[in-house]
């Protein structure tokens, strides 16, 4: 049981039903121990979902799935005194201070009375709160309503976090101290299992990401290989000593390799394949129309690049089906 | 059962004993003094029954079973159906499911939390009774039972109306309501059920209120109806099925 399994989280061939929708498709994926799992899909895409499944809040329709070697329905108690969650809607009491939102916490996972008081003590200082400690929650602002989640989340020490759009609607220094507060505990050999919507969120934190769209799985890797996938995705960006009139516009996106040309802003960024080959009819363009660069950038694929290819293939091959 | 299954078990039944009491600790500390429970709570049965009472020709202290049954009923009936639909409207019922915590540990807690406002609420009018109304106990077993097991079953009431699928507070109260105005005419409240003609006795065999209210009379020295053998099985029966159902019907929630 237990680490012998060598996955943190398994799902095999988890889907569910509701009535005759297929909100989530029999995907089948692992997490390592240690590891920080993206979990990224549009909306409605079965992310929510398989996250409540995982956590045996609904019960799958088909397949299994196991956290820590425990599988999730059959020993779910034990399975949830090892998983911290923080949904993307704050379920904090806002009627209690942030201190007894944290010593309930506690008292639910079963610590001592003086074990909670400690281990409460020590997160209103390590998340910066012992100026609201007996404030209730619903006068806290957005931010410290979700560092206040992420300490109840921690509270009984889990070895896996699912944490649902962490950052959403938070203030950059708000969103960023979050981020060094999950590198922290992952230093810590805390497992995450991530779902946002903010791909630079996802690109920077995360060792793999899986896409989900219409509640299958359609890609598993590390941020660099997806990226690799969506090669037809790099851009080539030129920043020109002055407006180009319409025909060089037209000879511009004439080059050789490139596939589509964005003029914006007085930037124009041209989406290709090779960025060598266009750099090869570049410079002679720029020579016989008198031309002097500003800048060139070349710029590889973004993750958001890969979602939207990855995303709408799925919605062109459902068109299509 | 071999020893190291029960030995395997206690301490578990202990932790989630912990855990349900841990959940009433919070119920009590945020919707006990909520202006919702105590207007539906305390005040509403107090109006009503002085609405109903006043005025007419009886000794005092015969009021009072009643009154203390009208209190129990409505108090112990009103945080559950309060606070459940107004946890789920705000997604913090979902943390407790979070937590590696039974669902009938976590409907045990808030049963816990409604028993105990009942208890606290259902002592006023009695204290009150006995001391300046002339009420006396004659029977303080009956007394007893009838307060401690009415309010167990009629907490385990509030909150199986409390799993009806409504969004919000005010429509769970308003199925509540809808299922207290009845009970609390055909439960022996305001006339005891000796004195009830005999399709209101009838219909009084299906009211849990009707046992509690009954053990109130015998134990304030009226006369009882359904003797308290009865009454005391019919509270128990009534607590397990409602509190089997509430479970049942939690575990439909997220299905």
């Amino acid at each position: 049981m237990m680490e012998g399994s060598g996955a943190a989280v398994t799902a095999n061939g988890l889907t569910k039903y509701y009535d005759s929708l297929l909100a989530v498709d029999h995907i089948t994926f692992e997490i390592a121990h240690g590891e920080i799992f993206g979990f990224l899909g549009p909306n409605g895409a079965g992310k929510t979902s398989t996250i409540r499944m995982l956590m045996n809040l609904i019960r799958p329709s088909e397949g299994s799935a196991a956290i820590l070697g425990m599988d999730t329905v059959r020993d779910s108690l034990a399975v949830k005194a090892q998983v911290g969650i923080v949904p993307e809607v704050s379920n904090i009491f806002p009627e209690l201070s942030t201190l007894n939102n944290l010593t309930f916490t506690g008292a639910l996972y079963g610590m001592g009375r003086r074990n909670r008081m400690a281990r409460a003590s020590e997160l209103i200082d390590l998340f910066d709160l012992a100026e609201h400690q007996h404030r209730k929650a619903v006068e806290l602002s957005m931010g410290l309503r979700r560092r206040l989640a992420i300490a109840m989340s921690i509270m009984h020490r889990p070895r896996i976090i699912f944490l649902d759009e962490p950052t959403s609607g938070l203030d950059v220094s708000s969103a960023r101290a979050i981020r060094d507060t999950v590198r922290e505990l992952n230093g810590e050999g805390v497992t995450f299992f991530l779902t946002t919507h903010n791909m630079d969120e996802a690109n920077q934190l995360c060792r793999r990401i899986a896409v989900i769209n219409r509640g299958r799985l359609i890609a598993v890797d590390t941020p660099e290989r997806l990226k690799q996938a969506a090669a037809e995705s790099q851009v080539v960006e030129a920043v020109f000593d002055r407006e180009l009139e319409p025909a060089e516009v037209e000879e511009l996106s004439g080059l050789e390799g490139c596939s589509q040309l964005l003029p914006e802003a007085g930037k124009y960024r041209m989406r290709t394949s090779d960025p060598a080959r266009i750099l090869q009819g570049l410079y002679p363009f720029m020579h016989r129309s008198g031309i002097k660069p500003v800048s060139i950038n070349t710029l590889g694929p973004s993750l958001e690049d890969v979602f939207i290819r990855l995303t709408e293939g799925g919605k062109e091959a459902a068109g299509d089906g | 059962m071999d020893s190291e299954v029960f030995e395997a078990r206690e301490p578990a039944l202990l932790d989630g004993l912990r855990k349900a009491w841990a959940i009433a600790g919070k119920d009590m500390r945020i919707y006990y003094l909520q202006p919702a429970v105590l207007i539906f709570g305390l005040v509403f049965p107090i109006a009503i029954f002085f609405a109903f009472m006043i005025g007419r020709d009886v000794q005092t202290a015969s009021l009072f079973p009643g009154l203390i049954a009208l209190t129990l009923f409505f108090s112990t009936t009103t945080v559950a159906p309060f606070s459940v639909p107004w946890e789920r409207m705000n997604r913090t019922f979902e943390r407790l499911l979070f937590a590696p915590v039974s669902l009938p540990m976590a409907v045990l807690g808030k049963v816990i939390s409604a028993f105990l406002f009942g208890l606290a609420v259902s002592l006023v009018p009695l204290v009150l009774g006995l001391l300046f109304f002339g009420s006396h106990i004659q029977d303080y077993g009956a007394l007893v039972l009838g307060i401690i097991l009415g309010n167990l079953c009629l907490a385990n009431m509030g909150m199986l109306i409390s799993t009806v699928r409504a969004d919000t507070p005010p429509k769970v109260m308003m199925v509540l309501n809808v299922v207290r105005l009845p009970l609390m005419f055909m439960s022996g409240i305001f006339l005891a059920i000796p004195t009830l003609p005999y399709w209101g006795r009838v219909i009084a065999w299906f009211s849990p209120v009707s046992y509690a209210t009954d053990l109130l009379y015998k134990g304030l020295g009226f006369q009882d109806y359904f003797g308290i053998v009865i009454s005391v099985l019919m509270l128990l029966a009534f607590t397990v099925v409602m509190y089997v159902a509430s479970v049942l019907r939690m575990r439909t929630w997220n299905r």
